[in-house]
């Protein structure tokens, strides 16, 4: 099938079987790939009702038409599962070289099941496929079973490993690959531990047919050529994320001491400009991109490196801890990284149990002695090994992510849990935003902007305006992005350069044989995520408009300090973005995709 | 020199070179030539161009911040984020 | 005329790869590319990148004459001629003379098709004299 490596692998971790099936062309039709091929998965053969540590949840990886061809940023590859942290839908992207070999190993998913009684890992090379004893590689840090994988079979071999976070099931334990790279959010690390997966060795040196090797060449090419002409293009390479970051300090998006303010006062020493100066060594960059975002780094101080710090983890990890050094920012990126936990949600947690700590709701007695106020470097670095090793009870408690911990804890702390659905909120402070807070409510796996961002939309209109113009401009971004994650490619070269989107068409049609405008591919963003929605839907008991609801501080408490200073939503405007959403997206009033439209959707088979 | 004389008065300068959508700020011009000795925010403020919109500002191609005061002959970028994260 | 690859520039992306292998191959299939991208990670973390200098060594200890000039002036290996005996391979300064059996049935290299330079973001790939 062009432009696919045309098989389904499945890995039974409980019996050991190991099988392959056709990748069926209707599937590929339909859901394209990558998020496609997960959510489909996911919702056929993960019963109702599972639980996301158990044997019946899988973990579903799969590339899509653009992983491994000659198309900027075609380095993405989709994990889907349901999330331990959440109870709901999952997926991370992960970029680095992952993807592009799984389909030179004829592969466009994988789908790992069951559980390992003891700690393996998955070697696949071309038609070689075992499942290995990892006795010796549990408990290491994935940076240390990357060197061990690579020096042991070769640099060609692709490696994504577990840290002790997710062999120890840290709720929100991510996956690492390419030293620097990770499936972060939602836990999919976590599952991938449950099922004893130490790691996964790729390999593959078969080629994928495309349906018009001369097409495919010059759509290629032209895109290639577009992101090389592209104004900003040596900027956004020199920076990457970070570019962003005084910006976002200037208009009160950075998250700052557990996002009571958007403003930060030691913003120079943790901004891109400080980043270049201080650590960073290779720009770095993912299979097939031409605007490398990666930031190697390496840490003077610390004789350590690492990849990133990104802005995400700028602001998790850094305004948001009241931290104001690089270095110490990229540090615990590393030792996150390392011991496989996402360092978004571990900011969140470890910002939240600081304010706890400042509140006196936590005293030393619940931290193990650490004095976790805000800036404490130590108690950051201590807690974060804490948190992977689920050490103490302090370890234990932010081990199950904000939410959880926020209910256990009580004593009004949910109030300042920064999280939607369980999943703890990105790096973007939204007391005034209404945009892009709509964007975080209603995100598909929880509060991530990776479906939809609109800091500048925000601005342009006019950030306090709910108007049916915002949540359109939502809505489209929720249907149009998340599509470079079906195609296995990266978002971030039409984000970030501008090139035009139709660029892409003739590429995806040359390669796949299949003709598609943005008007179809928005089509499949949009049944995609009713199928997202109704996952929700399904496993959660009473999922509705309450599940929408953005973190309590957003519409309660506007920040004393910075640019937003004693600006604030109103819970009414926060109703009405809902109303205004669940209207255009035609779900009823509680926030459910309404039988209409499923049917429109041809939708209602599969949900049933 | 008597006060008669002209004074050929040397003005320092510098470019501003909008990118993106930042460019419909300058209507037909790709770039405009201020005036040395301001600072960034200042020249924006000047320009007409809303420094909230303004993500980046690149000063022979090194990210500054809107304080950075303008130096004789620096070409100054402005870059607007659309897309983001 | 030859490439010339600036290793600081290099991002590790493999566009160039490839490129390279749909030029030789009308393959997407990095691993049978003509550059020698290596990667240095963890430590230090930086790229080196190895290209073809057209030094003319591969064509000298060529018995069967398989390696030849093309339009372009570049040495490139006419698979037809190429009976795999490797000689070349060691010959090669940069490590750019490829054998892979698994692969393909014949030694190949850098031909100087410049579709390379075209796909590299960084600039760290260029022609010239």
């Amino acid at each position: 099938m062009n432009g696919y490596g045309g098989t389904i692998l499945r890995v039974n971790l409980t019996d050991g079987k190991i099988s392959k099936e056709l990748t069926p062309a209707q599937l590929a039709r339909d859901f394209i790939g990558g998020r496609g091929f997960g959510i489909y998965f996911l919702f056929k053969e993960v019963p109702k009702g599972t639980d996301p540590l158990g044997p019946e949840n899988k973990l579903i990886i799969s590339t899509g038409p653009l992983s491994g061809m000659m198309a900027p940023g075609g380095g993405k590859c989709d994990w889907t599962t349901k999330s331990p942290l959440t109870g709901g839908y999952a997926d991370a992207s992960m970029g680095g070289h992952f993807t592009a070999e799984m389909k030179y190993a004829g592969l466009d998913t994988i789908i790992l099941e069951g559980a390992s009684a003891k700690p393996v890992y998955l070697f696949i090379d071309n038609e070689k496929i075992q499942l290995l004893d990892a006795s010796s590689l549990w408990g290491k840090g994935a940076i240390d079973v990357e060197v061990e994988l690579k020096h042991k079979y070769g640099e060609e071999y692709q490696i994504a490993a577990i840290g002790p976070g997710g062999e120890n099931q840290v709720l929100y334990a991510c996956i690492n690959h390419d030293f620097g790279r990770q499936a972060g959010r939602g836990g999919v690390g976590a599952v991938m531990g449950s099922k004893k997966v130490k790691a996964i060795v790729l390999h593959g040196t078969k080629s994928v047919p495309v349906a018009d090797l001369e097409a495919y060449r010059k759509a290629g090419m032209a895109l290639y050529k577009a992101c090389k002409d592209a104004e900003g293009l040596a900027e956004w390479s020199r920076y990457g994320t970070t570019i962003v970051t005084s910006w976002c300090n200037e208009v009160g998006a950075l998250p700052t001491r557990n996002f009571s303010a958007g403003s930060f006062e030691g913003i120079d020493n943790i901004n891109g400009q400080a980043m270049r100066k201080e650590i960073v060594i290779t720009d770095k960059g993912c299979f097939g991109c031409p605007s490398p975002c990666g930031k190697y780094s390496n840490m003077k101080r610390y004789n350590t490196q690492v990849e990133g710090p990104e802005y995400e983890t700028i602001g998790l990890m850094g305004s948001n801890l009241g931290i104001g050094d690089i270095q110490v920012i990229a540090e615990a990126n590393r030792l996150a990284d390392d011991l496989g936990i996402d360092t978004i949600s571990a900011g969140s947690c470890i910002a939240w149990a600081m304010e706890c700590y400042e509140k006196g709701i936590l005293t030393k007695a619940d931290t193990d002695g650490l004095e976790l106020k805000f800036g404490n470097t130590e108690a950051v670095f201590t807690l974060i090994k804490k948190i992977a090793y689920r050490e103490g009870k302090i370890g234990d408690l932010l081990a199950l992510g904000v939410k959880q911990a926020s209910q256990e804890v009580g004593k009004g702390s949910e109030k300042f849990a920064i999280q939607v659905k369980g999943m703890e909120q990105s790096a973007y402070a939204t007391h005034n935003a209404t945009a892009m807070l709509l964007a975080y409510m209603t995100c598909d796996v929880g509060a991530h902007h990776n479906r939809s961002w609109a800091i500048t939309y925000d601005l342009q209109v006019g950030r306090e305006k709910v108007v049916p113009e915002k949540v359109a401009h939502i809505i489209w971004l929720q249907n149009f992005r998340p599509m470079f994650d079906v195609f296995g490619s990266c978002r971030l070269q039409w984000v970030e350069l501008g090139i035009d989107r139709d660029l892409y068409c003739p590429l995806l049609d040359a390669i796949t044989g299949v003709k598609r405008s943005w008007q179809d591919l928005e089509a499949v963003g949009n049944r995609i995520w009713n199928l997202t929605r109704m996952y929700w839907v399904r496993e959660n008991e009473g999922f509705g408009r309450d599940w929408d609801l953005p973190a309590t501080r957003f519409y309660t408490e506007p920040p004393k300090t910075g640019v937003t200073a004693g600006q604030i939503t109103k819970f009414e405007d926060v109703q009405r973005l809902l109303d205004m959403y669940y209207e255009q997206r035609g779900w009823d009033n509680n926030g459910l995709p309404t039988q209409a439209t499923l049917e429109t959707l041809n939708l209602t088979t599969l949900v049933a | 020199m008597s006060d008669l004389e002209p004074h050929f008065l040397q003005y320092m300068s510098a470019t501003i070179r909008p990118l993106g959508m930042l460019k419909s700020y300058l209507g037909e011009l790709k770039e405009a030539t201020v005036e040395a000795g301001h600072s960034v925010l200042e020249t924006l403020t000047t320009l007409g161009i809303n420094p909230d919109l303004v993500a980046g500002v690149f000063v022979n191609n090194e990210q500054q911040s809107k304080d950075y005061i303008l130096q004789d002959g620096d070409i100054v970028k402005l870059l607007a984020v659309i897309g983001g994260g | 005329m030859r490439l010339y690859a600036d290793s600081a520039k290099c991002s590790g992306c493999r566009a160039c790869l490839v490129a390279c292998s749909l030029n030789l191959f009308q393959e997407s299939n990095p691993k049978k590319a003509s550059l020698n991208l290596i990667p240095h990670f963890p430590n230090p973390g930086v790229f080196e990148m190895k290209v073809c200098t057209q030094c003319g060594d591969c064509a000298a200890v060529c018995p069967t004459e398989a390696i030849k000039l093309n339009d372009r002036g570049a040495y490139y290996v006419d698979f037809a001629e190429c009976n795999l005996c490797e000689a070349c391979v060691p010959e090669c300064p940069e490590d750019v003379m490829f054998v892979r059996t698994e692969l393909a049935n014949a030694a190949w290299k850098c031909d100087l098709c410049g579709d390379c330079v075209s796909v590299c973001g960084t600039s760290a790939l260029w022609i010239a004299n």
